[in-house]
């Protein structure tokens, strides 16, 4: 089954001083199997913060559409915007972007909050997660007294707890050293073989080769895809690593 | 580098930021206004001289030095706060290859320019603002306009300048020496350094309820005025530290309760705020005390400077039923003279006659007055009380004969049945003139005063001397007999008191038939009283009392209007820095607050909740100061009254009006400020 499907989304930027047209996006098309785990690859300047900020709704396509779940994101009212976003998605950045003022357990439980869920429905959905992630006896921490992978992995719970459709994460691994990365990605790995779907933006090979399938975007298009099929990690991240020398050295796949 | 190129960069730091700067180059401006005005107002001789006020020129001196204090607090307070911003801009500089010497030049050349704006503006508007500020005391002390003087002084000039620029170079010095040390990377990275969860603090915590209550309670239950004077201030300090402690620590307390209570903190309207504020209050806990602190203090000062000079011509009124009294006697040698009604009048009626006034009564009272202490049902002397006594607790009692209180009764439309109460020798007619102090409760049967009784016969509900004392001790008036008992009373307390025991006391009190007209002329009326006096007794072993309503009204309003001056323009001043630190606190935590609100919004909040979220924070931080401020003032009120009352004015609803009157009005500035600084914290954080 389908959870995302895009289609030939363009996005294009006109500067403010002279009206110069950017095309960032120059229809993009690919779709999302529920219960797969995927990674966008990409140089910086590719187009992947635009394509993940039109999938979270946080931007407007010039063209095309987003269908998530066969509900398209264009036909979403303005005000019901964020309850949307809430209810099917869950975010996980590179910034963390944790409430230093909230404890972890404050900070995984806001969606829930913002949803008005009752008390004794979120204290029953935290426990579960919070200790799925190792996270279970940090939950009275405030961020600044955890380290960078706690504090992601509080983010990925934050992400969870509100069962969404689909996990967007941006450059998760990017904010952190290689072992708390290799921590994390266990967990996405771990979240998506409990059935969590996954849509993860990156430009480390090493992440990307802990997906299922591998999207690699170049000048606005998707220029090739990866499948792990029976492959490996290291086997994938060879695959990986050869796709990206052959485009940047300006070999055509297609 | 050239010189122009420091300027330049100056001049386009202030235009960049001028959401941070124009505010402090108001508030200087204001503040040295103020400063000038008061400076001026207290060196002014012929605005002196033109009012005759003595009190102005050393209370509005004293008020420039306040200001002056004020000024510098807040002046650094926004110094800081405005370093604290830039810093960053300044590492940035450092990165991009000036030396800290160029940095400080540039620092050096935007103080001298906003110095020199706030200096020039400060002064221009100071000397527009003192014409109106004089012709308004004049109009204050009812005295008629000097027409066109104005007062114009290069030093006044020099002076105030002199002392904000140094304000300013101090500031800047400060500013220096931190830029000196500071080191470029540390400023680049604004860093989060993570705030520990604040504790509470149960020791503060107690301390603060102690303080504030016993504060609180002190002004609830003091009776006597005297004691409130004395204790006044001592309450002020309890209720500034209670205050500090309890918005320290007890805002944390209640906000750990409320954040406990899950039901109520685990909702969307809720949870973001009380985390937010738990958070908050630890770094702006002084800021929002001092804020309540000075808002207290302009409500306080406000309403009760408009009471007491608005209630001047009722206190004068209420102390002055006839508008002249004149009592002397001659002292030869310890032998005291008493100067008879029949002199004391023919003096007053022959003034009287040159002037062309017309006198409508002449009333003589020979009257004792002396203090006892209220025991049940005895009036007791020093010497009967053992281990002395206290002066608040003392009662005066003011003695007349039967006869005088007959002639005085006469004068009113009481029938000639009231007027006699043929007390025999062993019997008293007893009134309570005043009790503000004692419950004095119901009349007692019998009287002993110094070791006689008398028998209360009659119950006067109305004596027809007024007592002078104000309102601060308890009066008692007793009518006696005749002579030889006033005269046995008299024996009895000079034997107690030796010397400082009372006289007889033989007045007139005159009322003339146009008061108007007396007022126009009553200064040199007094004068030529005195002189008739002297004439016609040794100078050398008279001592007289002359009291006039008129001079009594000008000394009254001389005092209230400096007051009611003085409280309007400081409490401007302090309304003036409470808008300047809640400004400051609401853009800096603007700042701060930004980032919590996007990521807020990118976790899926919608935007209206977002507003709604810094709204109800907002709104909170904003009127705690305010709601404190109210209840303190509340909570003084019955002090203030005591207060009022030794200052002679006893009308409570005329103060409780002015105070509403106050509050509203403060209310509602406040309340703007407000507005206006929530949308210059919207637009940072949105």
């Amino acid at each position: 089954m389908e959870i995302l499907k895009v289609t030939d989304l363009k996005k294009t930027y006109t500067s403010r001083i002279g009206g110069v047209q950017v095309h960032a996006l120059k229809g993009i098309t690919f779709a999302v199997e529920s219960g797969e785990y995927v990674a966008i690859m990409g140089e910086s300047g590719s187009g992947k913060t635009t394509l993940l900020n039109i999938l979270a709704a946080l931007d407007k396509p010039t063209s095309g559409s987003v269908e998530l779940d066969g509900k398209r994101l264009d036909m979403v009212k303005e005000n019901g915007l964020a309850a949307f976003r809430r209810k099917n998605l869950g975010f996980v950045f590179q910034e963390f972007n944790l409430l230093d003022t909230f404890t972890l357990r404050d900070n995984i439980l806001l969606p829930l909050v913002l949803s008005q869920m009752s008390v004794q429905e979120m204290e029953r959905r935290i426990e579960p997660i919070a200790s799925m992630l190792g996270i279970g006896d940090l939950l009275n921490k405030y961020p600044y007294e955890v380290s960078g992978g706690q504090k992601q992995r509080a983010a990925a719970a934050r992400a969870l707890i509100t069962k969404p459709r689909l996990i967007l994460a941006d450059e998760p691994t990017g904010a952190l050293d290689s072992q708390s990365s290799a921590e994390l990605l266990r967990v996405f790995s771990q979240m998506n073989e409990n059935g969590q779907t996954i849509l993860m933006v990156t430009h480390s090979v090493d992440a990307a080769s802990h997906a299922k399938r591998v999207l690699f975007i170049r000048d606005g298009v998707v220029f090739h895809q990866i499948y792990r099929g029976d492959a490996g990690n290291e086997e994938l991240y060879r695959k990986i690593s050869d796709t990206l020398t052959m485009l940047r050295t300006g070999g055509d796949l297609r | 580098m050239k010189h122009g190129f420091y300027v330049k960069i100056a001049s386009q730091n202030i235009r960049n930021n001028t959401r941070l700067y124009l505010p402090r180059i108001l508030a200087e401006t204001g503040l040295l206004g103020c400063f000038y005005i008061m400076l001026t107002l207290s060196m002014d001789q012929r605005l002196s001289e033109a009012l005759g006020g003595s009190y102005l020129s050393m209370f509005m001196g004293f008020g420039a030095a306040v200001i002056g204090l004020l000024s510098l607090i807040l002046i650094l307070y926004v110094n800081s706060f405005l370093m604290k911003r830039r810093k960053s801009e300044y590492g940035l500089y450092n990165v991009l290859g000036l030396e800290k010497r160029h940095i400080i030049r540039v620092l050096f050349t935007e103080s001298l320019i906003t110095s020199c704006i706030s200096v020039m503006a400060g002064l221009f508007f100071g000397a527009l603002f003192y014409k109106a500020a004089s012709l308004w005391i004049c109009r204050l002390f009812r005295t008629s306009v000097v027409a066109g003087f104005y007062y114009l002084r290069a030093s006044n000039f020099f002076l105030s300048a002199m002392i904000f620029f140094g304000m300013d170079l101090f500031a800047f010095v400060c500013n220096g020496i931190s830029i000196h040390r500071m080191k470029p990377v540390e400023l680049l990275s604004e860093r989060h350094t993570g705030e520990k969860e604040p504790k509470i603090k149960w020791v503060l915590l107690i301390l603060g309820v102690l303080c504030l209550g016993a504060g609180y309670t002190f002004s609830l239950t003091v009776r006597s005025p005297l004691a409130a004077v004395g204790g006044f201030f001592l309450a002020v300090l309890l209720v500034i530290i209670g205050t500090y402690f309890l918005y320290v620590t007890g805002t944390t307390f209640v906000l750990k309760c409320l954040r406990n209570n899950k039901s109520f903190y685990y909702d969307k309207r809720h949870m973001p705020a009380v985390s937010g504020l738990l958070f908050r209050m630890k770094q702006n806990a002084v800021g929002l005390a001092s804020i309540a602190i000075l808002a207290t203090g302009v409500l306080v000062m406000i309403s009760t400077t408009v009471s007491l000079y608005s209630g001047v011509q009722d206190t004068v009124n209420a102390n002055y039923p006839q508008h002249l009294y004149l009592s002397a006697y001659q002292n030869r040698d310890g032998e005291i003279r008493h100067i008879s009604f029949d002199e004391l009048s023919g003096i007053v009626s022959g003034v009287a006659a040159d002037h062309g006034a017309q006198i409508e009564s002449i009333e003589n009272t020979r009257m004792l007055i002396a203090s006892y202490l209220l025991r049940d049902d005895k009036l007791l002397t020093k010497t009967e009380v053992e281990g002395g006594w206290d002066i608040q607790e003392l009662t005066s009692v003011i003695y007349i004969t039967e006869d005088t209180y007959a002639q005085l009764k006469g004068q009113t439309y009481f029938t000639s049945d009231e007027r006699h109460l043929g007390l025999g020798t062993d019997e008293i007619g007893f009134c309570r003139i005043m009790s503000t102090v004692h419950d004095l409760g119901e009349a007692p049967e019998t009287l002993t005063i110094d070791g006689k009784e008398y028998k209360v016969k009659e119950m006067i509900s109305y004596f027809p001397v007024s007592s002078n004392f104000g309102n601060i001790v308890d009066v008692v008036g007793i009518v006696v007999s005749d002579e030889a008992v006033l005269n046995s009373i008299y024996m009895a307390q000079k034997e107690a008191y030796g010397e400082y025991a009372s006289e007889y006391a033989s007045r007139i009190a005159v009322t003339f038939a146009d008061e108007e007209a007396m007022h126009a002329i009553g200064a040199e009326f007094d004068r030529d009283v005195v002189e008739r006096l002297r004439a016609r007794f040794p100078e050398d072993i008279l001592s007289y009392t002359l009291d006039t309503k008129w001079e009594s009204l000008h000394n009254t309003l001389d005092m209230y209007g400096t007051f009611l001056f003085l409280g309007i323009l400081l409490g401007f001043v302090c309304l003036f820095s409470t808008i300047l630190i809640i400004y400051y606190k609401q853009i800096s935590e603007g700042y701060e607050d930004r980032e919590r609100f996007q990521i807020m919004e990118k976790i899926g909040m919608e935007a209206w909740e977002v507003r709604q979220t810094i709204n109800s924070q907002l709104v909170l931080t904003f009127f705690l100061p305010l709601l404190t401020a109210g209840i303190h003032t509340a909570f003084a009120f019955p002090i203030l009254l005591k207060l009022l009352k030794v200052l002679m004015l006893s009308n409570t609803m005329l103060f409780v009006g002015c105070s509403l009157i106050t509050f509203v009005v403060f209310a509602g500035v406040y309340t703007a400020v407000y507005l206006m600084t929530a949308r210059t914290y919207y637009k940072i954080v949105y």
